[in-house]
């Protein structure tokens, strides 16, 4: 269900013409490959991927460590605490009744989506890293990007 | 005669009862002496006695006895109580020979009252049939020989009258002789003078003879007139020793038969009174039936002052009378009485009945089943006075409340509200003393110590001073110890010997500590006890909310987390509820690293598990409004 995607990193190297080249041709070879293979996917910065990777229990330990990490996450609403336009809801995910994800859904994000109590809902979410007025930290929090009822 | 019979009733008892009391042994009664009451009580010993003896005043309004200036009570005197004790355990008496007796008595009472209502004067027969009848009833044990003693005195009485008639056959006989004497001696002196006729011996010898001889004749005249003169004189001496002799005879026989009769009025046989009180006209056929009371006794004055006339014999058989009626109406008081089960009542009733009547028929057969229902409560009123006596309050308060189950008539206000003011009394001085002991004044303390125990000396908080007072002596060490505890916090010690602790309380300091220790572990036992209940019946949840509600008891007072039951409770339920706590607790842990998603997922674990947990939703509402209110 979740997908983890992976950062490329290029590498350059300006000591040695040898190398240049090779690491020209190993370029060009990358990016023909991948051109050919899947387009659209090279337009985003971060890879989503599903089912493999997130665990409930993970993030209760140790949140900050997913920072950074998007995921698309399947999950049925149960809870939902408002401030203003913005929102935290307590999601079950499938197969651990036992837990409730938190994740946070500022205003807009939700789209036309409307998150309803005991409705299950596609979320894409990313976790960040903020901060409030006071510069308190506030880590490990998932954030919705997107909705999609299921 | 208004004077009611119960004024004698119990005047020869009365007597040897006020005398055993005063443990002044007074000279014994005769049987014959005649006595009655006054109605004033004397009051010294300068009062007038008859035949020795004086007696005391019974207030029928009171039931009390009034007796050279002290009153005491007829219901607790110890000879009425001891005579009325031993009538209640006797058998009725209801044999052959008792019913014959009674039969006998009545026979003789209703023949007697026939012949003093008859105008006529009755026959010897008449008489010696009351006195054969008599003499029959004197064989009969208990009659006591009363019946004998009375027809014995009838037939003195009588015996003396036949005396008497014979010395008035023998004056008349004198006197007729006198009579002749004077007529003889009248014509001899007519003779000497020369105015009479001859001389009754010359009247038979022939005149001449009785001319010649005259002067001889004189002579012998005058010597057979001096002869009839002193015979003469001989049979009127002789007359009037008579008189005399019956005069003296009559006297005595009237006093000696009055005293018999009063001896037995005063002695309860009022029937035998009345036999001889309705015969005496018949003996004494000379119309007087006065009293010879001695002037100025109590008798006397008794007699005198109701009715303001001299006493007669009639004055006895009135009081007989009255005496009998009064004893059958009491006796059928006590009947109606008990089938209304009114003890109290019927109880008083059959005392006066006893001491009135204790010989009268309806009192001697009163049945034995009767006589237990009322020797029950009088046993009962019996140990009610001994209580009060000794001054054991409380056991006179439940005789009471015994006596008023028995008889819910029986009058109980003035026994208990007696008790409850003496035991106020004893428990006011205790207060005091207690007062004064925390005072530290102990002049005042063992005053009021004394009063207290004097007042209601088996008063049980006495008992409970003086354990106080023996555990009082080790009071500093015990203090010490109690404020080592108190500092260490070790409040279930203190609980656990409360009663050796609770000294300290003479300390108003110490006595608040000690007060909030033994509240603060009561609470605790009382609340653990709860939750373990509550933990039994949901194994899930229960544990949960035990560890939760002992958390926050722990936080709003320290002084919890020092019971060692308390800690042991709330890690036993920690243990039991291991996933809620450890959420709990890595909420707390990731909410102060910042940690705040993880923190609220934490919360939101715990909640799943124990969903009415306080902690938790305001642990997950304070989190989800931080990240609220952060920017990403």
């Amino acid at each position: 269900m979740a997908r983890r995607s992976k950062r490329k990193s290029r590498r350059g190297n300006s000591n040695t013409s040898m190398l240049l080249i090779i690491a020209a041709v190993v370029v060009l070879v990358v990016v023909a490959g991948a051109l050919a293979l899947k387009p659209s996917q090279r337009e985003q910065s971060h890879s989503l991927e599903q089912g493999q990777g997130f665990s409930v229990e993970d993030y209760r330990r140790d949140a900050s460590r997913f920072t950074g990490n998007v995921y698309r996450i399947e999950g049925r609403v149960e809870h939902i605490e408002t401030l203003g336009n913005d929102r935290i809801v307590a999601v079950a995910v499938p197969g651990n009744r036992q837990e409730r994800l938190p994740l946070l859904v500022r205003s807009g994000a939700a789209g036309r989506v409307n998150l309803t109590r005991g409705d299950s809902f596609l979320f894409e979410v990313e976790c960040c890293t903020g901060h409030t007025d006071d510069r308190r930290e506030v880590k490990g929090v998932l954030v919705v990007r997107n909705v999609e009822t299921k | 005669m208004n004077l009611s019979s119960r004024y004698l009733i119990l005047l020869p008892l009365l007597c040897s009862s006020v005398s055993a009391q005063e443990q002044k042994p007074e000279p014994a009664a005769p049987a014959a002496a005649a006595t009655v009451a006054q109605p004033a009580a004397p009051s010294n010993s300068q009062a007038p006695e008859l035949f020795g003896v004086e007696f005391p005043l019974l207030d029928p309004a009171s039931d009390t006895v009034s007796y050279k200036g002290g009153v005491f009570d007829v219901g607790n005197n110890a000879v009425v109580r001891a005579r009325f004790e031993k009538y209640l355990q006797q058998n009725p008496d209801v044999s052959e020979d008792a019913r014959k007796y009674r039969d006998k008595l009545e026979e003789l009472v209703h023949v007697t009252q026939r012949n003093a209502r008859s105008g006529k004067a009755v026959g010897g027969e008449n008489m010696v049939q009351i006195g054969h009848g008599l003499y029959e009833m004197s064989e009969y044990p208990p009659d006591g020989g009363q019946s004998g003693a009375l027809a014995s005195a009838m037939a003195s009485a009588l015996a003396v009258q036949f005396a008497n008639r014979k010395r008035d056959r023998e004056n008349d006989k004198l006197q007729a002789e006198i009579d002749e004497l004077v007529a003889h001696t009248n014509r001899l002196t007519n003779l000497n003078t020369g105015r009479g006729g001859r001389t009754p011996g010359a009247s038979s010898r022939g005149n001449g003879k009785g001319k010649t001889s005259g002067g001889n004749a004189a002579n012998t005249h005058s010597v057979k007139i001096s002869h009839n003169t002193r015979k003469i004189a001989g049979h009127e001496a002789a007359q009037v020793k008579n008189d005399a002799e019956s005069t003296a005879a009559l006297a005595l026989s009237k006093v000696n038969y009055q005293s018999m009769l009063v001896s037995l009025l005063l002695s309860r046989r009022f029937d035998h009174a009345l036999i001889g009180a309705n015969s005496y006209r018949h003996i004494f056929r000379d119309g007087d039936t006065t009293l010879k009371l001695e002037k100025d006794s109590q008798a006397d004055k008794l007699f005198r002052n109701t009715a303001g006339m001299p006493p007669t014999v009639n004055s006895i058989a009135s009081a007989a009378s009255t005496a009998r009626r009064e004893v059958d109406q009491h006796m059928e008081a006590v009947n109606n009485l008990l089938e209304q089960n009114k003890l109290s009542d019927a109880t008083q009733h059959l005392i006066e009945a006893v001491a009135v009547g204790e010989y009268m028929s309806s009192v001697s057969t009163f049945p034995a089943e009767k006589r237990r229902r009322i020797a029950e409560y009088w046993s009962l009123r019996r140990r009610v006075l001994t209580s009060l006596n000794a001054r054991d309050y409380g056991t006179a308060e439940e005789i009471a409340k015994r006596m008023k189950e028995l008889d819910r008539d029986f009058d109980d206000a003035m026994v208990m509200s007696y008790c409850a003011g003496k035991k106020q009394q004893s428990d006011l001085a205790l207060r005091n003393a207690v007062k004064a002991l925390q005072d530290g004044n102990d002049e005042e303390f063992n005053k009021y110590i004394t009063e207290a125990g004097e007042i209601w000396p088996r008063n049980p908080r006495l008992a409970e001073g003086r354990r106080k007072l023996e555990t009082i002596d080790s009071h500093d060490p015990v203090k010490q110890e109690f404020k080592t505890l108190i500092s260490r916090g070790e409040f279930r010690t203190i609980f656990n010997e409360q009663t050796r602790f609770e000294v300290v309380a003479v300390d108003p300091e110490l006595k608040e500590q000690y007060r909030d220790a033994i509240t603060l572990i009561s609470t605790i036992d009382g609340m653990l006890t709860q939750l373990d209940v509550a933990a039994q019946q949901d194994r899930v949840i229960g544990p949960c909310m035990a560890y939760e509600m002992l958390l926050d008891k722990k936080k709003e007072d320290e002084r919890y987390a020092s019971d060692p039951l308390f800690n042991d409770a709330l890690n036993r339920y920690a243990l039991a509820g291991h996933d809620f706590v450890q959420a709990l607790e890595q909420a707390a842990e990731c909410e102060k690293r910042d940690e705040l998603g993880s923190a609220l997922a934490c919360y939101y674990r715990a909640q799943c598990i124990y969903p009415g947990s306080r902690m938790a939703r305001a642990g997950a509402e304070r989190v989800a409004q931080l990240i609220l209110q952060a920017k990403f």
